[in-house]
């Protein structure tokens, strides 16, 4: 343990003592998250915001609370126009997407929750691809927000109970049983709206029901808080990356120099040497990512949803690219070599693994490709612990996968510096 | 104390070393003496464990297997390639490889500064390795393998491109070595040094053992005659009178000047002494680990 211990402290000072891998595992992480996070989030930490037009078709009261909600929020700057106005806009690129909300939207519950006909309709230039994902979630977020203010509407909502009985009704779809219990349901419902006074409504039925909506709110706005939680694990990745990189150059560069032989004349097994080796890697990135981490907090007030499954995630991300390390070392018999061999299989596993393009806003096709490439199941992870909700079972299927390419590729590695030893 | 028999290592098509038989005592200096790609760093890997053999065996200090933890703590190797960290100091560099072995505390630190002297490091110690000479690099590359005390030293080339100071330092740091009783293998391709250096010497070309003895036996097997050249004082000399205590060939004789070769110089000269010639220049060249190389091989050790 102390002559490992010996041999990180040793790699991490050399790694340390060039400019060179300071910039690939601290720097360019860093300037990777801030500059996209930036530029996701409309350039600097308070949004200038993106332009939207909104084209209020519907005009009823739900519709323009729903727009007055959007013209509040922080990170949109809104505009009201008529739909023509609004497509002509969004063709020219003065704003980023029209929000057109049509007739009968107002109508109640089931217009919200879309069905067969959408009455919310994002018009945008697929190029902006980025931008409407941001707006569908901020579009889902507020629709929310006013539902679950309706919901502690008791008139409101004795109407909406009203309309939906009628629905119930008018389906014929429905057994008898299911029909009838249906309809009991919101009988009692609305004996209980209409008996109960507004001050016991208010801190019983209100907290009871907004917090069934307040459940439901979580489930459907399941994307990222700030465009930060989106860069964070990518830079995170990065840094991952950069230490991989430099290692697996070093592990090649203390062959070429003999250093390597050096140490394995003496007293230590060559797995005991690589074995520091990784544990250089590991404790470098593991350092890398604290920093971030801190940096995403503070000064970024990044939200992160669980501390304990982040650590995880970022431990299991570590172990797997440490054992990639090993193999990238035998990817050539220079320096050179191995950097460009190296760098270039990582890019592409960045590239096809939502390091650089969001996993979210990638075509299907190319989702389906990432599952080959650890660095989607390390943002896949880390992405779980801060902003996608995992639960332990959850995130425990991508960690078993990267603990298993981690020790697949840590042996390949080894085995295969065995091999060009002799 | 080494024992190396039928050691053969192939690289693909190319023989590296072919079959080769040597022992070492303890206590010995031996000496591979042979060009570049003679396969003399093959046949340190080989003795280190390094490299595994393709036919025959090794064995140090009674051991066949050099990998074994006994056998690597009493071992000290000098590479040829600067097996150093450019990017830490020499005293980092000390430090961690003394850790390695274990050492630790005063122990280690006593040892690091030691190393730090004999290789006259003292003073920049705490300077970064990138920024020494060419010798300096040497020296350090060369006390990294002494720190752990070993008892067997293998050295491979130490003194490749260094500036003759650096390379009397190393020969002296050697020197020392052998006086406490170290058993050490030395490759080179500078036959002063072999010479100097070494108790035996095997010739070595193109991963064969061409002969192996005492440098003194080998010259006086391979080395050829000496040649002699003299000039008498007088300006007159009886070229009989020369001619009959001269034990040699080609003897050249011009007025006052004598040239003749042979392989027993010092009897000549005492002879030619002895009759009452006296001498005012005198000019021996003796047959060197050169000329044996050259008998054996036809080609010079160099180029
Ligand atoms: N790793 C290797 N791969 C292929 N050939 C090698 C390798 N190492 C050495 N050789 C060849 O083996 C021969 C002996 O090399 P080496 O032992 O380095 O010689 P020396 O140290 O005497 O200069 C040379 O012909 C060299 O080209
Ligand atoms: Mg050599």
């Amino acid at each position: 343990m102390r002559s490992a211990l010996l041999l990180a402290i040793k790699d991490v000072r050399v790694i340390l003592s060039d400019k060179g891998n300071i910039f690939w595992v601290f720097g360019f992480p860093v300037v990777f998250a801030l500059f996209f996070g930036a530029i996701f989030s409309g350039f600097g930490r308070e949004p200038s915001g993106m332009r939207v037009a909104v084209v209020d078709e519907d005009g009823s009261e739900f519709s323009s609370l729903y727009v007055s909600r959007l013209e509040a929020h922080e990170s949109l700057k809104t505009e009201r126009l008529e739909r023509k106005d609004a497509m002509d806009r969004v063709r020219k690129g003065n704003v980023a997407a029209a929000v057109i909300i049509k007739p009968g939207f107002g109508g109640g519950f089931g217009a919200v929750f879309g069905g067969s006909d959408p009455k919310l309709e994002i018009a945008s230039d697929p190029a902006r691809q980025m931008e409407g994902g941001y707006l569908q979630g901020i579009l889902a977020k507020a629709q929310f927000e006013v539902l679950s203010e309706r919901f502690s509407d008791r008139d409101w909502m004795r109407g909406q109970i009203g309309s939906w009985r009628n629905e119930v009704e008018a389906a014929g779809g429905l057994g008898d049983t299911q029909a009838s219990l249906f309809l009991n349901f919101f009988d009692s419902l609305d004996t209980l709206l209409r008996d109960a006074n507004d001050e016991n409504f208010q801190p019983g039925f209100d907290g009871d029901i907004l917090n069934f909506a307040k459940t439901d709110v979580q489930r459907q706005r399941e994307g990222p808080a700030t465009p930060f939680q989106i860069t964070f694990p990518q830079a995170m990745i990065w840094a991952v990356l950069g230490c991989t990189a430099t290692f697996g150059i070093s592990i090649v560069k203390e062959r070429t120099n003999g250093t390597f032989q050096r140490l394995r004349v003496g007293p230590l097994g060559r797995a005991h040497i690589l074995g520091g080796k990784g544990l250089a890697c590991a404790a470098t990135c593991a350092f890398v990512i604290c920093i971030q981490w801190i940096a995403a907090r503070i000064i970024f007030k990044m939200p992160i949803d669980n501390s304990l499954l982040l650590v995880l995630a970022g431990a299991c991300t570590i172990l797997c690219f440490a054992g990639f390390m090993m193999f990238v070392s035998t990817l050539g018999r220079t320096e050179q070599s191995v950097g460009g061999a190296g760098w270039a299989m990582l890019m592409i596993m960045a590239m096809i693994g939502g390091g650089m393009m969001p996993l979210f806003v990638m075509p299907p096709w190319l989702r389906s490709v990432s599952h080959i490439s650890p660095v989607k199941w390390g943002i896949y992870a880390i992405e779980g612990a801060i902003w996608r909700h995992f639960t332990f079972a959850e995130i425990a299927g991508p960690c078993a996968i990267l603990l298993a390419i981690g020790t697949v590729f840590f042996s390949l590695g080894v085995i295969l510096l065995r091999r060009q030893d002799n | 104390m080494i024992e190396a028999v039928n050691l053969t290592k192939r690289y693909g098509d190319i023989v590296a070393l072919d079959d080769v038989t040597f022992g070492v005592e303890k206590g010995e200096t031996f000496g591979l003496l042979g060009p570049n790609g003679a396969g003399k760093t093959t046949a340190i890997g080989l003795l280190c464990g390094l490299l595994t053999p393709d036919g025959g065996t090794v064995s140090l200090a009674g051991k066949t297997d050099p990998t074994v933890t006994e056998v690597r703590l009493s071992l000290g190797v000098v590479p040829q390639t600067l097996a150093i960290y450019e990017e830490l100091s020499a005293e980092q560099n000390l430090r961690f490889f003394g850790g390695i072995y274990g050492l630790s505390g005063s122990e280690l630190k006593e040892r690091v500064t030691r190393c730090l002297e004999i290789a006259g490091l003292g003073e920049r110690r705490k300077e970064r390795v990138s920024k020494y000479s060419g010798g300096m690099k040497r020296r350090l590359n060369m006390v990294c393998g002494l720190l752990h005390e070993p008892t067997i030293l293998l050295l491979d080339e130490p003194t490749v491109g260094v500036d003759p100071q650096s390379r009397n330092l190393i020969f002296d740091t050697i020197e020392d070595m052998k006086s406490q009783g170290r058993t050490i293998i030395y490759t080179t391709h500078y036959m002063e040094e072999a010479q100097r250096l070494c108790d035996r010497v095997a010739i070595l070309d193109h991963g064969k053992i061409l002969d192996m003895d005492t440098v003194g036996n080998l010259i006086a097997k391979h080395g050829g005659p000496s040649h002699v050249e003299a000039e008498f004082e007088d300006g007159t000399c009886d070229s009989d009178r020369v001619k009959a205590c001269v034990d040699g060939e080609h003897i050249q004789l011009d007025k006052s000047r004598i040239r003749f070769e042979t392989s027993r110089p010092m009897e000549s000269l005492a002879e030619l002494n002895r009759s009452g010639l006296r001498l005012s220049t005198l000019k021996v060249e003796t047959a060197n680990l050169e000329d044996v190389f050259l008998n054996l091989t036809g080609r010079r050790l160099r180029d």
